[in-house]
């Protein structure tokens, strides 16, 4: 698999200071096996600590599906060209993983059925979310890295940039103020979760937010 | 495909990312929901013997919860409630995927799971047996490996 590999920087929360990071036009082995090992271990750890703290499971942050296998969708998309992915790699492993489906249609009535690249599935590392109090250095600015690269595949295909998501419910406000998404309210199809998406106007100014502040 | 980062947008980005009234959550697409956070019913009675008998056929298998959750394909938030809350009732999907895994029937393990109930008491008190030799620790003593095969027998006694 050829992979094409960008160059970029992360923030250590902690530290406030750049970290080199890479954002790779692929989800490979290793990202996957980093999923396996790193991921799970650290999510496993957050929900013990949880669970030990006497914390009401429907009290505990919204996790992802744990068990839900990157690997099993990885290989299922394995060489369909609609299915391309994206993964953030900094400090010698993943810190987030994107799978986008480019045969996407939108739903913003000023755009109505034009192409876009629709966000499948995204994530951010465990330790990464705030909410899990994980032990790990926490790094910030993965969810942009990943909202660019969608944003640039868009321009790239000839979409203009227009992308679209299912945003989980604790990451609306990240969709709506932080990127800029037009929210298009609950989508009933897809279990409740609101969808999101970006004008080629919007993603201009996004791309615009971190050039003119 | 080449993206052009500039370290400035990157920064800049990232600050207003970590600035911003959010949790560092950015989950996207139905599969990364947690279908699982909704409130889940707790049994009036404690049942002991199914969580110590899925932390004890785990253990002899030498497996983590993250590897026992993969394995069986079930939710580790779920297992680490069988394993540690006695009063929490399992759905029922998840004790399927165990028996399966396990290689019991999964008709009694719902039974011992209090999901349906059972024909007699034979696999009842064969449960308190079993329970009441068996300690929550690390190492499967060898008391505790005998209490596990000889519940493992009843359960798979097809009789």
């Amino acid at each position: 698999m050829s992979v094409t590999i960008s160059p970029a920087y992360l923030l250590d929360a902690a530290t406030g200071e750049p970290q080199a990071a890479e954002v790779w036009d692929a989800i490979t082995e290793r990202q996957l096996a980093d999923f396996e090992s790193d991921w799970k271990f650290a999510l496993a750890t957050a929900i013990k600590r949880l669970r030990l703290a006497g914390i009401e499971r429907r009290n505990w942050p919204q996790t992802q599906s744990s068990h839900w296998d990157w690997r099993h969708k990885v290989d299922a998309f394995n060489g369909l060209l609609a299915k391309p992915s994206f993964s953030v790699m900094c400090q010698g492993r993943t810190q987030g993983l994107m799978i986008v489906d480019s045969l996407g249609r939108c739903k913003l009535e000023t755009q109505k059925a034009k192409p876009l690249i629709y966000i499948d599935y995204l994530e951010n590392a465990p330790w990464n979310r705030k909410e899990l109090d994980c032990d790990q250095a926490r790094i910030t600015g993965v969810g942009q890295l990943l909202i660019r690269a969608a944003i640039e595949l868009s321009i790239n295909e000839g979409f203009a940039g227009r992308i679209g998501l299912h945003s989980l419910p604790q990451s609306n406000s990240f969709y709506a103020k932080t990127c800029g998404m037009t929210d298009l309210g609950v989508d009933s199809s897809k279990e409740g979760l609101k969808y999101f998406e970006t004008t080629p106007e919007q993603s201009n100014a996004f791309i615009a937010k971190g050039e003119s502040l | 495909m080449k993206i052009e980062y500039t370290k400035e947008w990157c920064m800049r980005m990232a600050r207003l990312e970590d600035d911003a009234d959010y949790p560092g959550e950015i989950g996207a697409g139905v599969v990364a929901r947690d279908a699982k956070t909704a409130p889940v019913e707790a049994t009036s009675e404690a049942n002991v013997v199914f969580g110590r008998f899925v932390q004890l056929m785990r253990r002899k298998q030498g497996v983590t919860l993250e590897k026992l959750a993969e394995e069986a394909d079930v939710e580790i938030a779920e297992l680490v409630e069988i394993e540690d809350d006695s009063r929490h009732k399992p759905e029922p999907r998840t004790v399927y995927q165990l028996a399966n895994h396990f290689n019991v029937p999964s008709t009694k393990l719902m039974q011992l799971a209090g999901l349906s109930a059972p024909k007699n008491t034979r696999l009842f008190d064969a449960g308190i047996r079993f329970a009441a030799r068996s300690e929550s620790v690390h190492t499967l003593s060898e008391t505790e490996r005998a209490a596990l095969e000889a519940f493992v027998s009843v359960l798979s006694d097809r009789s």
